[in-house]
């Protein structure tokens, strides 16, 4: 079995919201709902600073909280170690929400559920790769197998050091960022 | 990214949850060991422990957005025992049968009641048990939160512990005097409950503001948030001085004066400790702050 990750250059992020775009089509989500946050942060000092941006979604996280605490067990981890939550068994009640020290996951209030970042699992089960992934212009985001050190995402942690973001958390997460 | 995801309705639960079993742990302890004239005290406590909790369990359940709609999926709620909101669900639907059980008991209301009260000291010991499970429950429900650090401490139980007593007698003593003002004098020895718990839980609310200011960037984000940020009127006003010091006073004047202080300053004194128990749930779940990830 894979295990899936993504790597994300914040260096060639242009702030664009391509990936939060094509997440809420490939997701049926409504405008004001999101999987995908760009965060800015201004970095060095006058005059030689910058901006950068920082594209953030759900970890899934290998020790993850958020299903730990989740009453119904409708938050679970999939073989390829993508959290899911289950839409017909999730009650609504918010713990994860709160559990996740990334705040990456939000509440339907119309559906009553808590839904997150999927890894478009359905695309990669047959053999694509995340809507965020193909749709970002500047090649941001490499999804691969973490396990196999020959994919081109653990060549990439390999030669750039890329660290996930909080690994002090204790989560484990699967989202690794090269930011300089 | 969504700030926090609980709000006013769960806030109410903590707090009914915790006075609920704070008023059944003050009529045990009347019923049990204080001599006839605390009986007023015992009974009054026993009524309103299990309807506390109940109506908190039904904001916890409005709360559920998808169990609203479809109520069936409530069944699932205890299906992962890591989880504590599926302890919740244990503790309180053993807690909330035995209470409303105990109050028919002990005031011997209905043929249930007559029945029941064969077995009073069973429905007692259980019941305490469960009642401790509950108020500490709701304080380990936000411990476990590793999204919010200044959670996260094993001091929020015994906090919430102690303010649940406070706040479970000062309900019991102000259903006392209504059901029966004359017994206010008598309620005065209860006061020495009151002086206890308060100091408990004021000693236990310092060590949590003060031990969070140190022990992580976010912890100190909302302690400073509590004692000198946006929410520190509140805090100070209506937890520390409202809540807490006042009554404390007042409570050890009632103690001492021993019946004569004016009934509207001895029920004014429980209605405090009321409203900074409530208010001191508002302000922990509000001054969440989640971990700075980037
Ligand atoms: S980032 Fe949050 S929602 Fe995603 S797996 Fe980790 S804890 Fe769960
Ligand atoms: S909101 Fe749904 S997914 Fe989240 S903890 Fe509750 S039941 Fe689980």
């Amino acid at each position: 079995m894979p295990r899936y990750g993504i790597a994300i250059d914040t260096t060639k992020c242009i702030g664009c919201h391509s990936c939060r775009l094509a997440c809420q089509n490939q997701n049926g989500l409504d405008f004001t709902e999101t999987f995908n946050w760009i965060k800015d942060k201004e970095r060095g000092k006058y005059p030689s600073f910058d901006k950068e941006y920082i594209p953030l979604q759900c970890n899934h996280c290998e020790n993850a909280p958020c299903q730990r605490v989740c009453p119904t067990a409708a938050t679970y981890t999939t073989p390829e170690g993508v959290v899911l939550v289950n839409k017909k068994t999730c009650v609504g009640c918010k713990y994860c929400m709160e559990a996740c020290p990334y705040k990456m996951r939000i509440i339907l209030h119309h559906q009553g559920i808590v839904v997150k970042c999927r890894f478009c699992i359905e695309l990669v089960r047959e053999g694509g790769t995340p809507a965020c992934v193909t749709t970002c212009p500047t090649q941001v985001r490499i999804f691969g197998d973490l396990d196999d050190p020959n994919s081109e995402i653990s060549r990439f942690i390999a030669e750039s050091g890329a660290e996930p973001l909080r690994t002090d958390l204790g989560t484990l997460p699967k989202i690794y960022y090269k930011r300089s | 990214m969504p700030e926090s995801a609980w709000g006013w309705l769960i806030v109410v639960y903590l707090f009914l949850a915790g006075s609920g079993s704070g008023a059944f742990l003050a009529a045990v302890y009347c019923d049990l060991l204080a001599p006839d004239w605390s009986k007023s005290l015992a009974k009054a406590g026993s009524l309103i422990a299990g309807p506390l909790v109940a109506i908190g369990t039904v904001c916890l359940v409005l709360d559920l957005e998808a169990g609203l709609w479809e109520p069936w999926r409530q069944v699932y709620l205890a299906k992962n025992l890591s989880s504590m909101i599926a302890w919740g669900v244990i503790i309180l639907s053993g807690f909330i049968p035995i209470a409303l059980l105990y109050a028919a008991a002990l005031n011997e209301i209905t043929f249930i009641g007559k029945i029941a009260k064969k077995y009073i000291r069973i429905l007692e010991y259980v019941g305490s048990l469960l009642a401790v499970a509950t108020a500490t429950y709701t304080g380990v429900l936000i411990a476990v939160v590793n999204g919010v650090p200044f959670w996260n401490t094993p001091m929020m139980p015994v906090l919430f512990l102690a303010s649940a007593i406070s706040t479970g007698l000062a309900a019991a003593m102000i259903v006392a005097a209504i059901i029966d003002i004359d017994t206010i004098k008598t309620l005065s020895n209860f006061a020495l409950g009151h002086v206890i718990f308060l100091a408990v839980e004021a000693l236990v609310l310092m060590l949590l503001v003060f031990m969070s200011l140190t022990r992580s960037t976010e912890a100190a984000i909302s302690a400073n948030m509590l004692i000198s940020g946006v929410l520190s009127p509140y805090f100070w006003v209506l937890v520390v001085i409202l809540g807490i010091v006042i009554p404390f006073i007042l409570s050890i004047v009632e103690y001492y004066e021993y019946g004569e202080m004016p009934k509207t300053l001895v029920i004014g004194s429980d209605l405090l400790v009321l409203m900074g128990g409530m208010s001191l749930r508002a302000l922990i779940i509000f001054s969440a702050t989640p971990p700075q990830i980037v």
